[in-house]
């Protein structure tokens, strides 16, 4: 049994590193910019076409911590003409343009001079002031105008890559430069980046386009992200490190598992109740089957099992959480809005709590007790018909010994495999209910990243979910072996 | 059953259909089904904000059905009335007659005179001609009441019929084909029958590679830039990229014979192509399927088809597992062999003889999915992810209801819908299971 135990945990390691891919797939390719997510509440808009000294370390700052500055994965499928160092380029539209670029001349060697004297050219212009000089001759307000248009076509010609687009953005710079003496010097660099286009042009090497080749990083995103990088900026995955909250910039693994409390309490709950509701309920209609209650409960069952469970909370926030028609329960949160006496004893509390956990609990537990009874209604019918229960039957038992003794036992292997099914359905329908009712747990939190696209926080969530559901899956399986001595796992 | 065994004509699909028949509550779910498709199909002409049909200034015209936008009226004077028919106020139009639908409103459009949440019996009023407040004509009736911003219910309630039954509907058909296609390899295979040569075994894993590389990554800009312009451009492009793709597959396998002389290359390999099935099962299974689906609709656009895709793309693994477990038993079978010794490719044998035979099952599951695919794409409207923001569905008309309890009207209506539709598919899913498979009966 050990043994299996053990082989079984192993296994989980493939289905657990299958889940992070997915996992980190969703979080790479979701939209919007983590960098400039971060950003958005330190910053408070900088001027267009230039960047404060202290913007452009900011963003280096979370680059790096976020792990952006790593090639995405272990190896990546390239064209020959791409090199290996294009992750280096962060901006999502200045590499979409080298890519432009290399899939029209593929080139790479000229395409980088060109690419970094563009980039030179506009730190320059970024560096340069222009009131230092005499501009009496000029108007100023016209000056300032003009030499932030040049920067603004310095900074998109960085994102271009289309040759017309390119060549009357070059020239309108050109004409602007050329009526100020005192930008002379950016002439030059001007020609400089001209003739670096117009050198990509002269060696142009297409057929490298069409070439394939793999390229190997050993630090990449998914692995710093799996086992950090030696607690600089992470931990790793495996070290219950989930990163930083876009929302909050605090450590997702804090929240969680301030939160994961109230998510295990109800879920843990609410199978429980069902089981103990289900099976005396599934026993009783199959020893009357045909009869009125066997009737009446079935299909109350089967109605039960086809609600929405938001449907219900609604309904029933609506009758007993309403002021107009019954104001029974409090209709949202866990706790009294008020909070606890200082001095209040755990009964207190309790007391106090309770009428918080009623609806909510119902609305946990109805589905999954409606889905149970009738499998166990199954279960027992068919073991009933078995030769051992006529065998019992003649040996002269009372019926309640037969169903309770013998039939009772066998009829409940299907239901316990059932919980492999019915514990992730349970995780999962967390996040609808605990955002109805505000419980304060892992699915309302889900929510609000996903309402606020932080993904970290979505990616843990689902991470951590599907590690609950494998331990179900375990966990039935070893029930299923203690129930059942025909069953050996050796 | 004697009568059965003499009727020439027996086949078990006619024996299935006997048994679903007799099936009382699944024939009438069989009904609804067809009535709720009906009232999809129709919704343009059962709730709109258009008459039907209508005579203006002499001219007769089908807002509601036409296929033009709008309309241009000569007047007596020759001056030319052109009429928008989506931004025209019909309601107020001297109309010389008009046939309303019989709910006369579209679920985005906003009646102010009825905001607030009017319920279904409650005073409704209406700006007539002359701009007094009047009580408002039955044809104008919010007859299902109005949420917060004055949107009629009923209208919301019809047109969210065509969303749910085509999310329902098409996610599940994916999903089907999945499952169906992996399923059958999974069960006729096993994991030692599918033998194939080394060289053919890793050329063609080098060729998928290459297949990719050269209709997706080279033509990568290409299928970018016509997404950009138009869907059916990007469809074509990507017509021209799968079949690159699959004319490179083509061509290693003809490579791999070229190889196969080499006496090493030659040795026989097993494909376990049930371990890969089953394991991928098992590992989308124990994936949270609503986070899973909640996390993908992040990334992908709000829409309709995005959701098929999502549902369609995790919720096959039920029908695989049925469809291989059925495989298993039919590829010993008797015919299934004598399929081979004819000589009868596999492909011929799976798709042609042992498919028909095995599908049943797949059918079961297929109608609790769909149950499953509605209760999941109200659960997601319900929290506001998935769909559009603007489109109205019954998950989205629920979810109002939090709002204003008192609303019943907004909890009862949209929540029995979803609580009908899927029981329906659920009632339908018993009755082909009893149908389909006799051993189940009881």
């Amino acid at each position: 049994m050990l043994r299996y135990i053990a082989k079984r945990i192993l296994f989980f390691i493939p289905t657990l590193v299958i889940i992070t891919v997915i996992g980190f797939v969703i979080s790479v390719n979701a939209p919007g910019d983590p960098v400039e997510r971060m950003m958005t509440a330190a910053s408070s808009g900088g001027e267009i076409g230039s960047q404060s000294r202290s913007q452009v370390e900011q963003k280096k700052y979370w680059k790096q911590k976020l792990g952006l500055d790593l090639p995405v994965f272990y190896f990546s499928l390239e064209k020959l003409s791409y090199p290996d160092t294009l992750y280096k380029i962060y901006d999502k539209n200045e590499r979409e343009a080298l890519c432009r670029l290399l899939d029209q001349h593929g080139n790479w060697e000229q395409i980088s001079t060109y690419y970094n004297r563009v980039n030179t050219l506009y730190l320059s212009l970024v560096a340069f002031n222009p009131a230092v000089f005499n501009l009496e001759q000029y108007d100023k307000n016209v000056v300032t105008e003009n030499f932030n248009t040049i920067k603004f076509e310095a900074l998109s010609l960085k994102s271009a890559w289309q040759q017309p687009v390119i060549y009357s953005k070059i020239t309108s710079v050109r004409k602007l430069i050329g009526g100020y003496i005192f930008l002379k010097e950016f002439q030059d660099e001007l020609d400089s980046v001209r003739a670096a286009y117009q050198n990509i042009m002269s060696h142009e090497t297409k057929w490298k386009s069409y070439f394939p080749v793999i390229y190997f990083y050993g630090n990449n995103q998914y692995h710093r992200w799996l086992f950090g990088d030696g607690g600089i900026y992470s931990n790793g995955l495996l070290r219950g490190d989930f990163g930083t909250s876009y929302q909050t910039k605090d450590s997702v693994s804090k929240t969680i598992f301030s939160r994961i409390g109230w998510s295990l309490f109800f879920t843990v709950f609410s199978i429980i109740i069902a089981y103990l509701v289900s099976i005396p309920l599934g026993v009783k209609a199959a020893r009357n089957r045909g009869g009125r209650f066997d009737r009446i409960s079935s299909v109350i069952l089967f109605g039960l099992y086809s609600l929405p469970n938001f449907f219900v909370a609604i309904l029933l926030l609506m009758l007993f959480a309403n002021p107009d028609v019954l104001d029974i329960f409090p209709a949202s949160g866990v706790k009294p809005n008020e909070g606890f006496d200082e001095d209040a004893t755990i009964f207190q509390k309790i007391r106090l709590t309770l009428p918080h956990l009623i609806i909510p609990m119902i609305c946990y537990s109805y589905s999954s007790f409606a889905f149970l009874s009738r499998i166990m209604r199954g279960s027992v019918i068919e073991n009933i018909g078995l030769d051992y229960i006529r065998t019992a039957r003649a040996k002269g038992l009372t019926e309640k010994a037969v169903v309770w003794k013998h039939a009772f036992k066998n009829s409940l292997l299907p239901i316990i495999t059932i919980f492999a099914a019915v514990f992730p359905a349970a995780v999962g329908g967390s996040v609808i209910l605990e955002t109805i009712f505000t419980i304060p747990g892992m699915g309302l939190e889900a929510y609000n990243a996903i309402t606020t696209q932080n993904y970290p926080m979505i990616i843990a969530v689902l991470t951590i979910t599907s590690v609950f559901t494998l331990v179900g899956y375990l966990v039935s399986d070893i029930l299923y072996a203690a129930v059942d001595p025909r069953i050996s796992y050796s | 059953m004697e009568e059965e065994i003499k009727d020439k004509e027996f086949s078990f699909s006619k024996y299935a259909w006997k048994q679903f028949r007799i099936n009382k509550p699944a024939m009438w779910s069989l009904r609804l089904l067809g009535f709720l498709i009906v009232l999809a199909l129709l919704s343009p002409i059962i709730a709109n904000d258009k008459p039907v049909y209508c005579k203006y200034k002499g001219e007769t015209l089908f807002p509601a059905v036409s296929f033009y936008t709008k309309a241009e009226i000569r007047n007596p004077d020759e001056k030319l009335d052109i009429i928008q028919y989506d931004i025209a106020d019909w309601k107020h139009m001297d109309l010389e007659s008009a046939w309303w639908p019989l709910c006369a409103y579209v679920p985005y459009k906003s009646d102010f005179n009825n905001a607030d949440y009017i319920s279904p019996w409650g005073a409704q009023v209406f700006t007539d001609d002359k701009g007094e407040t009047i009580a408002i004509p039955l044809k104008f009736r919010h007859w299902l009441g109005t949420n917060k911003k004055g949107e009629d219910v009923l209208s919301g309630l019809i047109h969210g019929t065509k969303i749910s039954l085509t999310i329902g509907v098409f996610s599940m058909m994916l999903a089907s084909f999945i499952g169906v296609f992996l399923g059958a390899l999974a069960g006729y295979f096993g994991d030692k029958r599918l033998q194939t040569t080394r060289a053919k075994f890793w050329l063609l894993i080098i060729g998928t590679f290459v297949a990719y590389f050269y209709a997706f990554l080279v033509r990568g800009t290409i299928l970018q830039d016509a997404l950009s312009t138009s869907g059916f451009r990007f469809f074509v492009q990507l017509l021209i990229s799968v079949v690159i793709f699959i004319g490179i597959i083509y061509l290693f396998n003809l490579f791999s014979k070229i190889f196969n002389r080499v006496p090493f290359l030659n040795k026989k390999v097993f494909v376990p192509v049930d371990m890969l099935v089953s394991r991928s099962v098992e590992i989308l299974n124990s994936l949270p399927k609503l986070i899973l689906i909640i996390s993908l609709s992040v990334i992908a656009k709000p829409s309709v088809w995005n959701i098929v895709l999502i549902i369609g793309l995790t919720n096959w693994t039920d029908i695989a597992r049925l469809t291989r477990a059925e495989f298993l038993r039919t590829s010993q079978l008797d015919y299934v062999q004598a399929g081979k010794s004819l000589g009868l490719s596999e492909f011929r044998i799976i798709f042609r003889h042992a498919l028909p035979n095995s599908i049943a099952p797949a059918f079961i599951a297929i109608a609790f999915g769909i149950a499953g695919a509605i209760l999941i794409e109200s659960g997601l409207s319900f929290l506001g992810i998935g769909v559009a923001a603007d489109s109205v569905t019954w998950g989205s008309l629920l979810s109002a209801a939090r709002e204003n309890f008192n609303a019943w009207w907004l909890v009862l209506f949209p929540g029995g819908a979803i609580f009908l539709t899927v029981t329906m598919y659920n009632l339908i899913g018993e009755g082909l299971r009893d149908a389909l498979d006799p051993r189940l009966k009881r």
